[in-house]
């Protein structure tokens, strides 16, 4: 869930805007000095893009019956570190916007704000704080999808709260308001998410060692193994013909 | 795997005008449905994005009514909260919950078509330059390329598997359910670092060196599209502050 077009006030999205600017442009930076040491980093950073975007378009089942879709800002910040995030996040707003009619351009700012900025820094903290505590790999990537996802939702609250206070009980009144229409009912979805992060990267250590040794998600195996023929990370998993486009 | 948005955008009659030119307009009545009075400059901002899309562009009506509907829950759910009270007595509608509710309901959709009027005419990879002139780093530019050019690839990946998935009865239960969307989502993710692999050896087989440089189709401005445009916004804002 996305703020949608038009909906926060002119100043809200200008302010939302200002406030998610230094992030994103600290990203690009990033961006732009890796790509200059390593050319071919575009091309990874574009597939690490694309797979946020398409990681949406997984259906989620919920235990209510209904289903929901991951924000896929955990994994990225798991993966690719928040301040990469900042800036494919924004990126990915910016596609789901003019291509899924979902979030906004004024409102992009904002959106930014709550998914590329202070969901991917909140799940970075809480996968870093567990796997420091003795929770291991899987242990880290529940916490940190969990609350990427949750930090989110609460964000996107707060920053609804903030644009419409409640006449009556003010700032307050309407984010116990928001939160409850948005977080709590995202409580169970953010656990859903943490789950599907677990059964992902249980995948990954198993099919794609190498790729998280080299983002340095998993520390390099001190032995290495007898067969040592190069690694594929192209498993077909659970997959249907291989697609030749 | 394609995205009726963006198959909507190729086949606009609006494809080959400057990309440029869509975005002032696009902007234009974005700010317009935004700032203006709802009654009437909302909601003739959101009417004309509707007329312009179906008229002139000739954007299949049955893909911006649904691409419009898409923000609608959102919207409603939102403007709902919005005017409920939370008081001493428990929750209760605000005195002017009605307009209230109206007016978010209406700057949202008129904000919304006003998006949507760029979105179905102009294809990413025509957006994506326009970047360049608003002084985003080339290097940021190329990644969104990269990112315009695999999500499609990834997207018909992410369906044959599920489809795939599905015949197995991958998805009978919840808890199978979750374990295919987990292989699913890994089996997507080490197939995009493959294919990035694969492009990268290619693009080195051809010497590349500095960047993904291709040459722009030429989408030259016109000059009486933007007189209109101007024209058009002028008189909206005027119509506005006559009839409010």
């Amino acid at each position: 869930m996305h703020i949608a077009e038009g909906f926060l006030p002119p100043a809200h999205a200008l302010g939302w805007t200002i406030a998610a600017a230094p992030f994103v442009v600290h990203g690009a930076r990033a961006v732009t000095r890796e790509v200059r040491e390593n050319p071919e980093s575009t091309l990874l950073l574009g597939a690490a893009g694309a797979f946020t975007f398409v990681l949406s378009a997984i259906k989620l089942p919920s235990v209510t019956g209904s289903s929901s879709h991951p924000t896929g800002t955990g994994v990225g910040a798991v993966l690719f570190r928040p301040p990469v995030m900042a800036l494919l996040g924004t990126v990915v707003l910016l596609f789901q916007a003019l291509l899924l009619a979902h979030g906004g351009i004024t409102t992009l700012g904002a959106n930014a704000f709550s998914m590329a900025i202070v969901g991917p820094w909140a799940g970075y903290g809480a996968y870093r704080l567990t796997r420091r505590c003795g929770g291991g790999l899987l242990g880290g990537v529940f916490a940190g999808m969990a609350v990427a996802d949750l930090a989110t939702y609460v964000t996107t609250s707060l920053q609804l709260a903030l644009a419409f206070p409640d006449a009556q009980s003010g700032y307050l009144g309407a984010a116990v308001k928001f939160l409850g229409v948005f977080a709590i009912t995202q409580v169970p979805l953010a656990i859903g998410e943490g789950l599907l992060g677990v059964l992902l990267f249980r995948v990954l250590t198993v099919n794609a060692r190498p790729e998280l040794e080299r983002l340095g998600v998993l520390a390099p195996e001190p032995v290495a193994g007898a067969g040592s023929g190069a690694p594929s990370p192209a498993s077909g998993t659970d997959g249907g013909e291989e697609d030749r486009g | 795997m394609s995205l009726a948005i963006d198959d909507a955008a190729w086949a606009s009659a609006w494809r080959l005008r400057s990309p440029a030119d869509k975005l002032l307009l696009s902007v234009g009545l974005v700010v317009s449905a935004l700032v203006l009075p709802v009654w009437p400059g909302t909601l003739l901002a959101g009417l004309s994005a509707v007329v312009l899309a179906l008229g002139p562009a000739r954007v299949p009506a049955r893909t911006f009514g649904r691409a419009v509907r898409l923000p609608l829950t959102f919207i409603v759910v939102g403007a709902l909260t919005a005017v409920v009270e939370v008081g001493s007595g428990g929750l209760g509608w605000a005195p002017d919950a009605a307009a209230r509710a109206g007016a978010l309901v209406g700057h949202g959709l008129a904000g919304s078509a006003a998006v949507l009027l760029l979105a179905t005419t102009t294809p990413m990879s025509d957006l994506l330059p326009e970047l360049r002139r608003l002084r985003v780093p080339a290097a940021v530019v190329e990644v969104a390329s990269v990112v315009y050019r695999l999500l499609f690839v990834l997207l018909s990946s992410l369906t044959t598997i599920r489809e795939a998935q599905t015949a197995r009865m991958g998805y009978s239960t919840v808890r199978r359910s979750y374990r295919s969307s987990g292989v699913l989502a890994a089996a997507v993710l080490t197939r995009s670092w493959d294919r990035a692999r694969r492009l990268t050896d290619g693009l080195a087989g051809r010497g590349m060196e500095t960047g993904l440089r291709v040459l722009p189709e030429a989408l030259p401005s016109s000059r009486p599209f933007l007189a209109a445009t101007a024209a058009g916004l002028a008189a909206l804002a005027a119509v506005t502050l006559v009839l409010s």
